[in-house]
């Protein structure tokens, strides 16, 4: 912004008031969280909007007694590690072979995997579960990061807008130079596209570590808990002690504010300059 | 059919597969594997129990025609599922789109704090929907105790039934929604702001446009495209909503928020009516693909009046 009249100090005093105030206002449940961690259960009805009248870490103790909440984040851990890769990997693929060449069968898939992006994981739910329990992998990991692969689909939906914007010049010159296909992808396609693959996967981690349907629905046994699974089972099993449950809260939250305070420009980076058609 | 046709048809029948056209079929593989297995199998199965009386376990079912689809439509609970995920939809679509443009265009401006603000709007839609839902229920709890309860008692208001009364549940998860989902697509509009040229709005302050002329003119038409993807998204996205209303009321009170993912889950494994849950299901997928042909339709037509 160029207009010197609207920058000055009055003004941005003004607007810092309003948008960091508005800002501040918006954030007050996260704050209601974090202070309720530290408060008993007195305290927290007595005095909800208080800093603590006594600090107390009970509740973070009380949290980590059992140790079920570090088999959880173990398990979000590794459904999330081998969901996402698997899904970046069969997705960037695809997108690869969209770009490679047309021909009947990349114009065909490419309108079913549009439509198959349309398509809600919820319509599909029930014949997932009945299949899962046929081949015995309900209630278990690999049988959860099977199901995250079904956002393939999306993430392919992403990667070959930004691909296909890339020079085949590139590609033709390393054809030329005898490069075989899957090697011009390893090589030359993956480094280049490396923007939206960063903003992909950062995506999909938040999906898959967030996700509670899935969890919910397929996943019955306490040691394959995930994370917010945990938080929803600890709420229905300690219904009164709700500060035990924002102390549960805070450490779910934890790592997700870690990785968006290092990974937060490129959730929506990749999503600008058209790399998505909509 | 000509000479010329067919010896046309016969070369391109004579070309040898080349290395490419091999090498796409590979790499199309995985993903022609997951979709058949994950999406295009489960749901034909879908379609076929919907036409079935099949309960979910027993071997022994018929098949019912399109008696499944009449009781969707007899049973005032699965309509008003429906109804209430379009609602969700439709409503956390616009005021979302509504809120995130002025606040991108603020976010913009210069003032003290700004990344602090801009992260804390962000960071809001960031935790997992079902754990913000868990925290909005304490917030939102009916009882004198509940938090907004408190908060109007210092004004002398007398206490809100918010989740146990019907329409105030559904004023709930609404606002629960668009509050989480204001600061990402605030974010999403920033991003596409700083490719406006700034050129743009040098030339129109030397025509003497003041700043809502120039937010109507310039940045508005010029973050088309940014509307387009955004409002894809939360449409897209929250068709599917589960986890926010089954954390916050339970799809309470009396199915007041039930979603339709809920009530798919609810008839094919809690109330044994596999084929009902079924034929939820494809209707909804039927509704998710003519909504979003709509929107593609719309924002289309949109993007070719500002070109």
């Amino acid at each position: 912004m160029i207009e010197s009249r609207a920058n000055t100090v009055p003004r941005k005093i003004v607007r810092t008031i309003v948008t960091l105030g508005s800002a501040i206002l918006c954030a007050l449940p996260l704050y209601y969280v974090i202070v309720s961690s530290f408060k008993t259960s007195v305290d927290m009805t007595k005095h909800p909007f208080a800093l603590p009248t006594e600090w107390t870490f009970a509740n973070y103790a009380q949290a980590v007694a059992d140790g079920s909440i570090w088999t959880a984040f173990l398990n979000t851990l590794i459904v999330t590690v081998f969901g996402v890769i698997l899904q970046v990997a069969v997705g960037s693929l695809a997108a690869y072979a969209m770009v490679l060449k047309k021909n009947w069968l990349t114009v065909g898939m490419g309108a079913v995997l549009t439509l198959a992006f349309c398509i809600p994981v919820q319509s599909t739910l029930l014949p997932l579960y009945k299949m899962e329990g046929t081949l015995g992998i309900v209630d278990s990991l690999p049988g959860l990061i099977v199901l995250y692969l079904a956002d393939s689909a999306f993430c392919y939906y992403l990667i070959v807008g930004y691909m296909r914007k890339l020079p085949t010049e590139l590609f033709e010159a390393a054809r030329v130079d005898g490069a075989s296909p899957f090697r011009i992808y390893w090589q030359i396609v993956l480094p280049l596209i490396r923007p939206i693959l960063a903003t992909v996967i950062v995506f999909q981690t938040l999906a898959v570590w967030n996700d509670f349907l899935r969890p919910s629905v397929f996943v019955s046994s306490a040691e394959k808990c995930t994370v917010v699974l945990q938080v929803y089972n600890a709420v229905n099993a300690f219904s009164t002690n709700w500060p035990l449950f924002m102390a549960i809260t805070c450490i779910a939250l934890a790592p997700v504010v870690v990785f968006f305070m290092f990974c937060q420009r490129w959730i929506v980076s990749g999503l600008v300059a058209g790399a998505v058609k909509g | 059919m000509n000479a010329s046709a067919t010896s046309a048809i016969a070369k391109v029948r004579r070309r040898p597969l080349s290395p490419e056209d091999r090498a796409t079929f590979f790499f199309l593989l995985p993903i022609m594997v997951v979709f058949a297995v994950l999406t295009l199998v489960p749901l034909l199965s879908s379609v076929y129990y919907s036409l079935t009386d099949y309960n979910g376990f027993s071997t022994d079912f018929n098949m019912v025609g399109l008696k499944n689809y009449v009781t969707i439509f007899s049973e005032p609970e699965l309509l008003h599922s429906l109804g209430f995920t379009l609602l969700f939809a439709v409503s956390t679509t616009l005021l979302i789109t509504v809120l995130a443009l002025p606040l991108a265009v603020t976010l913009n401006k210069q003032f003290y704090g700004r990344s602090l603000a801009r992260s804390l709007f962000f960071f809001l839609g960031i935790p997992a929907q079902a754990i913000l839902g868990l925290i909005w229920r304490q917030i939102f709890s009916p009882m004198k105790s509940g938090i907004f309860n408190q908060i109007l008692d210092l004004f002398t208001i007398p206490p809100i039934p918010w989740t146990s009364d019907d329409h105030w549940a559904q004023f709930c998860v609404i606002f629960v929604g668009v509050w989480m989902g204001v600061g990402w697509h605030a974010t999403l509009y920033l991003a596409y702001m700083q490719a406006i040229p700034a050129d743009l709005y040098e030339q129109s302050l030397i025509d003497g446009a003041n700043s809502r002329q120039q937010f109507i003119h310039i940045t508005l038409s010029q973050l088309v495209p940014a509307i387009v993807v955004s409002t894809f998204l939360i449409m897209t996205g929250n068709l599917k909503v589960y986890d926010l209303p089954f954390t916050l009321t339970a799809g309470g009170p009396r199915n007041a928020t039930m979603t339709i993912t809920q009530a798919i889950l609810l008839r094919g494994t809690g109330q044994s009516q596999y084929g009902v849950g079924s034929a939820l299901a494809v209707l909804f997928t039927i509704v998710c693909l003519l909504l979003v042909t709509i929107q593609q339709i719309v924002a289309s037509a949109i993007q070719r009046r500002f070109e």
